[in-house]
């Protein structure tokens, strides 16, 4: 999702809940003088990490050693979302062309850094890959569904308006969840953009959205700042795991357990992205709660038996461990 | 005998007409021709935002007595590009309070409406505040607006009084970094006396056929 819009008109009006710190930092990058990280994005191998700065740049570096490997640029136009395929092989990064109106998607072979793919769409808030990595969703001004090879689009499964501010593949690619402007999460085929119920409604936007890793339930948050675990065969949302001060910004779920790594915004201000938790889906219970201020999460990935993920401060983004 | 089209392109040149910013003087002159009403742009759109709530109430009276803030009248008609009244169209709005806050909870400062048969609306509120941590979004009121056969329209209006443009929303309307052009940024016309000041502002939304 577009953490960057999305952070520009937040306002969260809660006291600060009591914070746990229970992550450890395993690497410090230095950013260039006067750059700043805006968002990010880490492979699923959590080797990588991402960013969108504020000079435009995309920059891409090693969590291990902290080397920057790759710089990406194109002129003025501003990166407006990034993702790595599951396989970890490419980077595609959304820019703007034309606000609100018109963007570009460029897809790169993450070991020599060749543009593979390229192809226009409407403006885009995010991105995500089939887990066969053939196909890209996008959303944004509208939703659809691309062919990465044919740069032909599939699907187009764009809300009735708002657009979509998150989405996620089944982890089978049958099908796409989307968290929709208009205040639903609704998933459809990929294929066909028949929709598999008639969506869950919510009073406020979810924001996030994503597959459990058995691909039997959504889980979904956004400004209700409660996580809903959703039954994709109904939209019947089956629970809730208890509300936190902050709003729900962002979701990744494990690939082997049934946990989700939830990305909060910070309860006292706009745009502080400075709060992530670890539920246990299956007990509900919190595995970790870790919040620091001054910091933006901009990403992570389960890696083994922790939380790897990426954070920023002013001049330094952080790579953390969080069990 | 000078053609029609002559006298308007004249007059255009010398600047002799004031043309409304929603048409464009080449659509003007076809349509002239053509006996036809000229196409209109439609209303830019703008994001959504992460505060729409569904269900509002059907109301257009948002301001209570004793609510904070400098009362505000905002108003306007929905058209279609060629200019028709587009009657039957709903538009919902929201906007945070004096203080720049969002009621999440409930829907203070939130509401819908259909237009009547002339496509025209109002909405009773106050101007709202600016966002209390210092971003540069500037003072707005989200629309979202919808009518059979149109595309639905997702927009916001701005206020030409906001200081962020210090009196110049032409040259600093980008201050705001959701604001992608001048043309959403409406005048404000002042009524009352000075301990009774009301806000008045216009904003007409024109809808795209799909």
């Amino acid at each position: 999702m577009n953490m960057k819009v999305v952070a520009l008109t937040l306002v969260c009006c809660l006291p600060v809940a009591a914070s746990a710190q229970s992550g450890r930092q395993v690497k410090t990058i230095n950013l260039p003088a006067g750059v700043t990280v805006q968002y990010g994005t880490m492979s699923r191998a959590g080797t990588l990490v991402a960013t969108i700065d504020s000079d435009n740049v995309v920059r891409v570096w090693s969590t291990r050693s902290g080397e920057l490997l790759q710089r990406l640029a194109d002129g003025s136009h501003p990166p407006s979302d990034l993702v790595f395929s599951l396989d970890g092989r490419y980077l595609a990064i959304a820019y703007q062309l034309v606000p609100n109106e018109k963007g570009v998607v460029r897809i790169f072979e993450v070991d020599s850094w060749k543009m593979e793919h390229e192809f226009v769409v409407p403006d885009v808030f995010a991105l995500a890959f089939s887990p066969d990595n053939r196909r890209l969703a996008l959303s944004g001004m509208v939703t659809q569904a691309w062919d990465v090879k044919t740069s032909r689009m599939l699907a187009d499964i764009s809300p009735p308006f708002g657009g979509s501010t998150s989405l996620s593949f089944s982890g089978d690619g049958n099908w796409v969840a989307t968290a929709d402007g208009d205040g639903h999460v609704r998933v459809f085929d990929a294929g066909t953009e028949k929709p598999r119920s008639s969506g869950t409604e919510f009073a406020l936007e979810p924001l996030a959205v994503a597959f459990s890793q058995d691909n039997k339930a959504i889980i979904a948050g956004g400004v209700d700042k409660t996580v809903s675990v959703i039954d994709p065969e109904t939209g019947k949302v089956l629970r809730t795991l208890s509300k936190q001060p902050g709003l729900i910004l962002s979701l990744n779920v494990s690939a082997d357990k049934n946990q989700v790594a939830v990305i909060y915004g910070s309860a006292d201000s706009f745009g502080k992205v400075d709060h992530l938790m670890l539920w246990d889906l299956d007990t509900e219970a919190v595995l970790a709660d870790f919040q620091k201020p001054g910091i933006t999460v901009v990403g992570g990935t389960f890696v083994g038996d922790h939380y790897l993920f990426a954070a920023a401060s002013d001049s330094q983004l952080s790579v953390w461990s969080l069990r | 005998m000078v053609a029609r089209r002559e006298v308007l392109q004249k007059c255009l040149a010398l600047g002799s007409i004031v043309i409304a910013s929603d048409f464009s003087a080449d659509s003007m002159l076809f349509a002239f021709q053509k006996g036809e009403k000229p196409l209109a742009k439609p209303t830019p759109p703008n994001p959504l935002g992460p505060f729409y709530k569904r269900l509002a109430p059907v109301s257009n009276i948002l301001r209570a007595p004793g609510d904070p803030g400098l009362p505000l009248t905002l108003s306007g008609q929905v058209f279609d590009t060629r200019g028709d009244v587009v009657p039957g169209a709903t538009i919902e709005i929201w906007q945070t309070n004096h203080h720049g806050l969002y009621d999440v909870d409930g829907y203070r400062y939130r509401g819908k409406q259909t237009v009547d048969t002339t496509g025209a609306y109002s909405f009773e509120s106050v101007l709202p505040g600016h966002y209390p941590d210092k971003s540069r979004v500037c003072q707005h009121v989200h629309y979202v607006v919808m009518a059979p056969g149109h595309k639905p329209l997702v927009t916001q209006l701005y206020f030409a009084t906001d200081p962020a443009f210090e009196g110049d929303p032409q040259r600093n309307y980008a201050r705001d970094p959701l604001l992608q052009t001048p043309e959403l940024i409406r005048p404000v016309v002042l009524t009352g006396e000075p301990n009774e000041l009301h806000a008045k502002v216009r904003f007409e939304l024109y809808l795209e056929r799909p």
